[in-house]
Order: structure tokens, then sequence, then C-alpha cells
């Protein structure tokens, strides 16, 4: 009875761990395939709405277990959830989030955020404009820093906008402009 | 007279469209600069051949008038010199808002990373120019010109190079597009001043003033909703081009999704853009199956350049 008020938050705060890292929605019916690839064997559908374990990635593509069976889809049709809670106002939610991965530490005191009346106050600075411009690079060094990384540049086009939904309700008498 | 009532004409007008069109301008102002590409305006002969990139340009002290800026907006023939001083003072004014970060070798290994991602784009000799900025927000900013700015707080949540290619890729994307460009050629202020041209008008630096309006206030405004999921698309094309994982991009999208929204360091990133749920849905939306054959691209955990 006492502690049913801390309850949920430390309730909360507990889930928030595993459930990021592990749980996820398909945000579209995906085919579930044995190995991570487009040609790979085809284990069956996960369906838009499900509620899937993710398990591991490699590439595009997701490995998650649905329904007892295990496979991968695309990376782009699962989304991984948010931890309980996010939604919550959980004081240290941000960093607890923060904490399982020691890469991103949270500074928590200092600097405010940016906020609007900042930026709308804000003179001119010669000074930092300098030290950008200072940082500047050459294409070269960009090229020579790549060839260091072993990135290759690849061939690809851009993606065209989406077709808005909703395309198969078609205005068949067709309007005209 | 005549040169003050312009001048006010215009500070009204600006303040009118800023107040009527609340998401003409956002990060992605700084988005937009497709057009200059080829075409600069037929005027002046433009200094292209001299912007080196030590034009440690100090906001345009020199007097030059207004009119020719004000022809190239109207007729959306912005040429790579107008738009870069558009985004300088821009730039200068956000960084009088927040420093760069006093870490040499963060902001080389940026702008390393960040070049080379420009390259992969139609417009790969813009004098880009990248910093990570001294805020705990986690957001990232870009202004005409090829200025592009992440937070320090974004930057501590990236895991990887490639995370860092796809979050600048963006930005890129609203600059190679013009986004920003854009809503000043939509902007009332211009189609005011279009029926002032040939009377007695400002400097130039006066224009690009009311053009951009107090201070970095420019960065705290939205871009039009379809330019964020357009520089979403274009950010993770150009980091797969140059051969990082593409889907870097997404991931951190889904990451920043994490955070509570009542986290006050995702304020203005939340109020300016999509939700990042969404970004990431359009995003899937538009991929599909077209990158089931591309190569998997690079992560470069081990080189990425880590914030203690």
């Amino acid at each position: 009875m006492v502690f049913k008020k801390g309850f949920p938050l430390l309730l909360a705060a507990c889930l928030a761990m595993p459930a990021w890292a592990t749980e996820g929605l398909m945000l579209r019916d995906d085919t579930l395939r044995a190995t991570a690839s487009a040609s790979a064997r085809d284990l069956g559908k996960a369906v838009k709405g499900n509620k899937v374990d993710l398990l591991a990635r490699q590439g595009g593509w997701t490995q998650i277990r649905v329904g007892g069976k295990t496979g991968w889809v695309r990376l782009l049709s699962v989304r991984g959830h948010a931890p309980a809670g996010s939604n919550n106002v959980l004081a240290g939610a941000a960093e607890l989030t923060q904490q399982r991965d020691p890469n991103k530490v949270v500074a928590t005191a200092g600097l405010r955020g940016l906020n609007e009346e900042d930026l709308r106050k804000a003179h001119y600075n010669a000074e930092e404009m300098q030290r950008l411009e200072g940082q500047a690079v050459t294409g070269e060094a960009a090229r020579r820093f790549a060839a260091e990384g072993n990135l290759v540049a690849v061939k690809l086009g851009y993606l065209p906008a989406p077709k808005p939904k909703e395309t198969t309700i078609s205005p068949t008498g067709g309007f005209e402009f | 007279m005549t040169k003050t009532l312009f001048a006010l004409m215009l500070a009204m007008a600006a303040s009118a469209a800023q107040a009527s069109d609340p998401d003409r301008l956002d990060m992605g102002w700084f988005k937009d600069q497709k057009l200059a590409m080829a075409t600069p305006p037929q005027a002046a002969p433009q200094q292209t051949a001299q912007t080196p990139p030590s034009t440690s340009t100090s906001p345009a002290t020199t007097e030059r008038p207004a009119d020719q800026l004000l022809r190239a907006l109207v007729s959306g023939k912005v040429s790579v010199d107008e738009e870069r001083r558009i985004g300088d003072k821009i730039a200068g004014n956000f960084l009088g808002a927040v420093k760069l970060v006093p870490n040499d070798g963060l902001q080389h290994y940026v702008n390393l990373v960040g070049r080379w991602v420009a390259l992969q784009s139609e417009r790969p000799d813009l004098p880009w120019r990248f910093g990570v900025v001294d805020s705990d927000d986690i957001n990232a900013f870009a202004a005409p010109g090829g200025y592009v700015f992440v937070t320090k707080g974004l930057y501590r949540r990236l895991a990887n190079e490639a995370d860092l290619a796809g979050v600048l890729g963006h930005e890129i994307g609203h600059v190679i597009r013009k986004h920003q460009i854009k809503v000043m050629q939509k902007s009332k202020v211009i189609a005011l001043a279009a029926g002032l041209l040939g009377k007695q008008i400002k400097d130039e630096n006066q224009l690009i003033q009311n053009l951009v309006g107090n201070g970095a206030e420019i960065m705290s405004r939205s871009l039009d909703k379809e330019a964020e999921f357009e520089a979403d698309r274009v950010g993770m094309v150009l980091a797969a081009r140059a051969g990082y994982d593409a889907y870097a991009l997404p991931k951190v999208l889904e990451d920043i999704g994490h955070v509570s929204d009542q986290d006050s360091r995702v304020a203005l990133l939340f109020k300016t853009h999509p939700r990042p749920s969404d970004r990431f849905d359009r995003l899937a939306e538009a991929v599909g199956e077209r990158l089931d054959n591309l190569p998997e691209g690079k992560s470069l955990d081990q080189r990425f350049y880590r914030l203690h």
C-alpha cells in the first residue's frame, strides 16, 4: 500500500531497459526469410501490427521472432518500441536510457537548451565563423579520408517520394484542373 | 523618404510573413539551395571563381545594391554567391547563440565526414562547412550555401561514423534542395519587394537582414514537412553513395523517437520537425524493396570520434 505510488514508476524503469532493446512493432506486412536476403527461403509472413522480438541486425535486415518463428524481415518494416513510460515525465528516464550505452553519456548539468529567445537575440559572431572557416577541408582531403576508411562510393539513384496512400481510391472520373 | 518607407515596408512584410507562415522556415531553411547549380543570374559578373575557402567573409560589410539579389530571388535564379551571403548571415547569427565545441580534432573529423558525403551530391563544390555546436539539445541545422551544424547533444547519441553521415546527409539534403531559399522566394517580403523593384532600394545587407529576421530566429522555424521527408530520403541515399550503412539515419531517428517528448533537449527539434516515428515510416515507405540489392555499407565504429 505504502509503495503503491512508487511502484509503477519502478516498474516502468525496469521494463524500459529490455523493452527497448528487444521489442518491436511491424509497420507493414513483410515476408519472413531464412537469412538476411530478399532471395532467401520464405518462412511465412509477419503482419503489420505484430509485436515481435528483435534479435539481430544485418545490413538492411532485422532478425525477429514472431509467433514462435524466427526469421529476417527488412529493417524498415519493423520499428523498435519506445521504452515503457517514455511518454511520462519520468525524472531520470533519459539518463536511464543513456546509461545503457557507455558511449552515450549525457551531461546533466551546464548548458541550457537552444531556445527561440536565444536564437532571436543572437548577434553575428565573426570569431566563431573564423573558426568554422579554419576547419574547412578540401574535397581531396575528404577523398583521402574516405579511402583510409575503405569507403567506396556506390552508384545509387535518389529515392522518389512515396506516392500518397489511398491511390486505389483513384478518381476514376478524373478531376480536371 | 522612399528609402525609409521601403525599409519599413520590408520590415512589416517580414513580420507579417513570419507570423502567418509558421512553417516556412526551419532547420530546413538552409536546405533549399538546389537551384544555384548552374544558373547564376545573368546580372553582374559573379565572383564564383573567387570563392576560396579563405572567404573569411564576415557579414558582408561592403555595400551592395539589393536589387540584384531581389531579382534573383524573384526569378528563382539565386547565384551560389548570393546563396552563400544569405547563409553566412544565418550561420554567423546562429554561432552568436551557440558556439562551436572547442575541440579541433572533433571539428576536423566532422568536416571530413561531411565533405565526403557532400561530394556524393550534385553540389560537391559548394564551400561546405560543418560544425558541432556546444549545446545539449538534440538537433541539427543547415543554412544556405553549405553550412551544416550538429549539436553536441545529438552527436553524443551517435554510435558510429555512419550515423554521423546519415545526420549530416539530411542537412546536406536541405542545402542541395535549397529548401530555405525556396521558402524565402515564397515569402511575402519578396512579393512586396518585387513590386518596388526599380525604386530606391537599400543595400543587400539590409535585404538579407529583413529576409532572415532577428538573429538566428530563422533556425527555430519549421520547414514544410515534405521538405523534411525529402531531406531524410536524400540523407539516406547520400550516406549510402558514400559507402556507409544506409540504414544509419532511420536507426538514429528511431533512437531519437525514444526520447520523451517532455525532455527539453528535444523541444525545438520536435517543434520544427515531423515526429521521428513518422519520419521513419515515411522513409520505410520510400525505400520499400528498392535497396534490397544495395551492398552492405560500412559503419566505421572504430574510427568514430568519440566525445567524452
